[in-house]
């Protein structure tokens, strides 16, 4: 029992209270089948299987299938890598995984605290597997993870249905070795960058970098930690030797390290140009309306991220002396 | 008649029926203020039975109408009105009326701030109405509003990092301007180093009192500017953008307390022909 703890008791809550139907019962959302009818999986190195979610915004139509998620098949066991925006991918998502394979799953990776990549967990409660996060995943999970439950319930309605928030069983420090029988993963803990709780996970059978937010592709990246630290993190995975990536939005046929350049470039021209607006004296809502506006054609979703990524560089950088 | 607003309201109801959603999964259209179910027992709480006029001609709200980060959303609340000896703005309300705390901040203004009008950083919990209060010195209450959706997707109301405790307190200023104007209202922003916990959010341990910042308050020459009784509603790392109207060169001081009852005071001397931070 103790691997299915849930968040806080103001979640317990607010799924008893607030909406019963909510409150699916355990074991429940793994058995049902999922209402996701169609649910592609690609193996983009051997034994590395991802879903590619839909860059539209999360709806009752796509169930909050928005992010990238997918799995690594060790000759014991597998990991899980992320498990989508609701409980239905995570479903869809185990479905696709036991027609690959019988074995078990043993680790499920949380690469971080947003609702797009972890409200499927559910779905894996049965499977006796850990659930990994990054050391600080605990802390923003109890501070958001309210909200986000409540986002989720607004915004998808009766498609949220056996949603919830799973706490990690164990948290990632620094790097953490784990072995799926002849296949090792390697995970790695990262100080702030698109969060404060990102982890990436590498294959190094397969040289395969699982990037999570870390790495957005067409998708306008989101900066919810640092940007000046999010550019510092990129130069250093910039030196990982990885002949496979999987971003955690988009894909792109693009080599590695390259994949990296438009996202650096995107975000070293927010901070150049926030920099400016302050050194001309201009409010947020100014650098707001005019910051970065060049990079509008090379993203997809700009008008919904990129004046939030603005507004969040100004708070960060007008610190600075 | 229905408005215009409330007719939306109605269509969005019907079509998310049509779709097999719960009528209230997601707002889209802009509500009546006037009708709105949240206001009544704010308003009741905040101003008894008192008449409340409307405000377009005495105040104005000024936000983008998308909270494009929950956790930060500009809000400028500005007088329509001079700051005179003889007819001035005493106190701006702001209330987010969906807030769990909708009453966000209570701003005291005097003639000398030579313009009622700040600008601030909340936190948004949901879609909401923000409605400014302006009290007028003769006791009148004047309202505006304006109506913000709350970002959706990853964004939240909650602090993204920790703010580490050396940098507890710590405030600047920044001028509009480069240099200080006398006899006119000059803007300024206060920047206050402070995390604003909000005893809402679900990783506060209850047997703790939140640390937020509650109040703020801002001379010139030892005269009163602003003050301000301010809460978690307050974005981190807390902005304040007002005016004040030096009649020579002065110390502009700033004292801000907070709920764990400490004390941060931070004061600049401003003279006209000399530099001020903010570029």
């Amino acid at each position: 029992m103790n691997k299915m703890r849930i968040v806080s008791a103001l979640v317990m809550a607010a799924l008893a209270v607030a909406d019963a139907h909510f409150a699916v019962a355990e074991g429940d959302v793994h058995s049902v089948p999922s209402p996701i009818a169609s649910f592609d999986l690609a193996e983009i190195a051997p034994g590395n299987y991802v879903h590619y979610g839909t860059h539209e915004e999360r709806s009752p139509r796509n169930f909050g299938d928005n992010a990238n998620v997918g799995f690594i098949v060790g000759d014991r066991c597998v990991a899980v890598i992320d498990t989508g925006g609701s409980a239905a991918v995570g479903q869809a998502l185990h479905q696709a995984l036991r027609r690959v394979t019988p074995l078990p799953v043993c680790y499920v990776v949380l690469t971080h605290v947003h609702p797009d990549h972890l409200f499927g967990a559910a779905a894996f409660l049965e499977d006796n597997a850990q659930f990994i996060g990054h050391a600080e995943l605990p802390r923003a999970l109890a501070a958001r993870g309210k909200f986000y439950f409540n986002t989720l319930k607004r915004d998808l309605g009766e498609a949220a249905q056996g949603s919830e928030l799973v706490e990690p069983t164990r948290l990632v420090k620094d790097e953490w070795l784990l072995d799926l029988g002849g296949r090792r993963i390697r995970l790695h803990a990262w100080p702030v960058a698109h969060t404060d709780n990102d982890l990436t996970v590498y294959d190094e059978l397969t040289g395969t970098l699982w990037l999570s937010d870390l790495l957005f592709v067409e998708h306008t990246p989101v900066v919810d930690g640092s940007i000046l630290g999010f550019i510092r993190v990129l130069e250093q995975l910039r030196a990982v030797r990885a002949e496979h990536f999987v971003p955690g939005h988009g894909r792109t046929d693009a080599s590695w390290p390259q994949a990296l350049d438009p996202e650096v470039r995107y975000l070293k021209v927010i901070v150049t140009e926030t920099r400016l607006a302050l050194k001309a004296r201009k409010t947020i809502q100014e650098a707001v309306d005019t910051v970065g506006y060049s990079e509008e054609p090379n993203w997809v979703n700009f008008e919904q991220f990129h004046r939030r990524n603005v507004t969040s560089a100004y708070a960060e950088l007008e610190w600075e002396d | 008649m229905l408005s215009r607003a409330n007719f939306a309201l109605i269509l969005s109801a019907i079509l998310s029926v049509l779709l097999g959603q719960p009528a209230l999964a997601n707002e889209k259209a802009e509500p009546d203020p006037a009708k709105s179910e949240y206001w009544e027992p704010i308003r009741k709480l905040m101003f008894g039975d008192r008449e409340i006029l409307d405000g377009k001609d005495v105040i104005r709200v000024y936000l983008a109408t998308r909270a494009d980060d929950a956790s930060t959303v500009p809000v400028t609340v500005k007088a329509q009105i001079n700051q005179t000896p003889e007819r001035y703005i005493k106190t701006i309300y702001v209330v987010v009326e969906r807030n769990p705390s909708p009453a966000s901040g209570a701003f005291h203004f005097t003639p000398e701030s030579g313009r009622a009008q700040v600008e601030t950083r909340l936190r948004f919990e949901d879609f909401s109405h923000v409605r400014a209060i302006a009290e007028t010195n003769d006791g009148k209450l004047w309202m505006s509003s304006r109506w913000v959706k709350a970002a959706g997707g990853c964004s939240a109301p909650s602090a993204k990092n920790r703010v580490p405790a050396a940098l507890l307190g710590k405030m600047k200023f920044k001028f509009e301007e480069e240099t200080i104007k006398y006899d006119e209202p000059n803007l300024v922003q206060l920047m206050i180093r402070h995390p604003n916990e909000s005893p809402l959010a679900g990783d506060f341990d209850v047997t703790q009192v939140a640390e937020f910042v509650r109040s703020v308050t801002v001379t010139y020459d030892g005269k009163l500017i602003m003050t301000a009784e301010v809460d978690f509603s307050i974005s981190e790392n807390p902005s304040f953008r007002f005016y004040f109207t030096p009649h020579g060169k002065g110390e502009l001081r700033v004292e801000v307390e907070d709920t764990h009852d400490k004390r941060f005071v931070q004061s600049i001397t401003v003279m006209e022909g000399t530099p001020l931070p903010g570029g």
